[in-house]
């Protein structure tokens, strides 16, 4: 049994690298623009530009649009690999980039670590409450003529924590929300990300049709419940739930099963090709 | 019974007349509390980095991505924090403290076109204005002309009239050289960002 729980376990470590990684662009770039004028890599993740190449954050660009009311193509341009990948892939960029993502992990693997192993998650609300947070962001934000989330939104604070500290050498008090989000990861497993998270929550919207899913072969699939303990958003693949809207495609529960009855798999065409139907809630 | 009634009758309306009062008060802080919330950080001396879209749509337009700043070379431009509201991650430039240097290396860097990509000569953060009150040169006290000599449009932007500083609206770019290079304190030349504030004109 251990050798193949061992042989079975390949997406935890790659996906921590990615999210490392991920963060030490962050991280490093401050630095080496500030220090050495070093501006090939620029930005976080509310904007990265690579050379001469532009990323935007979808929900920002779409409040930028929305709030400003007016169209800005390079905007556009800036928004359309994220888009696309948010269209084929899901919510990858919160499973293994988000920089709120990484530190929840590590919050968690140091928890575990202190022997504090056995969490439950203590407080639970509707998944749907994502939608509504989306939902409810853009419209303030329209409302308040301006974009809210932009500001606020956790997985760029940290970019902008890191930059406000090398450039100025001074944090901003608004980097009290991501002391916050990791406080609650403490009560319940991202908590922020599943239940308010706006981005989380357009990302997932534009996944709804995605293409990679975590599928469960039912003939391999035991019912024993190992998949639900993993996921950190306290689905259950083991139910359908990782075909549903609200999985990142972080992988895992594929790692979690000792039976090999979940992986990744391209869904080609409508519906895909698993027994179980995606489950809303 | 009824005077008991009577009296707490009085009672519970001269309560409700202060809770009023109270309410009222605390409405009229929180409003006078909320108004820089809401109020633009643009004024004089302190401008939004080149090509910035006029004031009413910027805090709409800005996606706080803060690459303007981290592009700066000068550290010219700084990010608001929290305390300015719905202004609040948007760019702000302080002449005074660090002028803009004209670089033109934000706007290449802005993804929202929040700063349009313009060249150097059409940047108008604002328009240079000399006090001539407190001007020593204008005053007749000194012969200073550190504005004249700091402007990067020289000859153009201000030009000396009988040795006496100008500025020609046609071709200040206001970029605050001139502010931060001033000896007079309080400075004797400062940006007007009379732009940012313009209407649309087609």
């Amino acid at each position: 049994m251990p050798s193949a729980r061992k042989e079975n376990r390949k997406y935890n470590p790659l996906r921590l690298l990615v999210q490392f990684l991920a963060f030490l662009v962050i991280l490093v770039n401050p630095f080496l623009n500030y220090y050495w004028h070093f501006d090939f890599v620029q930005g976080w993740y509310q904007s990265l530009g690579v050379g001469k190449l532009w990323f935007v954050s979808p929900l920002e660009g779409l409040e930028s649009i929305l709030v400003s009311k007016t169209i800005y193509l390079p905007l556009l341009v800036g928004m359309l690999i994220p888009v696309l990948v948010a269209l084929f892939l899901g919510r990858v960029f919160c499973g293994w980039i988000c920089p709120i993502n990484f530190l929840c992990e590590l919050e968690d693997r140091i928890l575990r670590f202190l022997g504090l192993k056995k969490r439950k998650d203590l407080l639970l609300l509707p998944k749907r409450l994502l939608w509504f947070s989306l939902i409810g962001d853009i419209t303030l934000a329209m409302i308040l003529g301006a974009p809210l989330f932009v500001f606020l939104s956790p997985p760029g604070l940290v970019g902008r924590e890191i930059m406000m500290a090398v450039y100025f050498h001074t944090l901003a008090l608004e980097g009290l929300v991501v002391v916050a989000v990791l406080l609650l990861n403490l009560f319940t497993r991202r908590f922020f990300c599943r239940y308010f998270c706006p981005l989380g929550g357009l990302l997932a919207f534009l996944g709804l049709r995605r293409r990679l899913k975590v599928v469960r072969e039912k003939e391999a699939c035991t019912s024993c419940g190992l998949c639900q303990r993993a996921c950190p958003l306290g689905l259950s693949p083991e139910r359908g739930e990782s075909e549903g809207p609200y999985c990142w495609n972080c992988g895992a529960c594929v790692d979690s099963c000792r039976f090999r009855a979940l992986d990744y798999r391209w869904v080609t065409g409508l519906g895909g090709q698993s027994d179980t139907p995606p489950r809303g809630e | 019974m009824s005077l008991r009634s009577v009296s707490e009758g009085g009672q519970t309306r001269r309560s409700f007349i202060k809770f009023l009062a109270t309410a009222f008060l605390v409405f009229r802080t929180g409003v006078a509390r909320a108004r820089p919330l809401l109020a633009s950080p643009v004024k004089v001396n302190r401008l939004r980095p080149p090509g910035a879209v006029p004031e009413e749509i910027f805090p709409a337009k800005c996606i706080r991505c803060g690459r303007c700043a981290e592009i700066c070379p000068y550290r010219s431009i700084k990010i608001l924090d929290v305390r300015y509201g719905v202004f609040a991650g948007t760019p702000l430039i302080n002449v005074e403290e660090i002028p803009c240097y004209l670089c033109m290396k934000c706007v290449e860097v802005c993804p929202t076109g929040t700063l349009r990509p313009i060249s150097q000569e059409e940047t108008r953060m604002g328009l240079a204005v000399i006090n001539r009150r407190r001007c020593i040169t204008w005053l007749g006290v000194a012969l200073c002309r550190t504005c004249y000599n700091v402007c990067p449009f020289k000859e153009k932007a201000i030009h000396l009239d009988q040795l006496r500083p100008v500025v020609d609206e046609r071709f200040c770019t206001g970029c605050g050289l001139c502010t931060h290079g001033c000896p007079v304190n309080p400075k004797a030349i400062n940006i007007e960002p009379i732009y940012a504030f313009r209407k649309k004109r087609k």
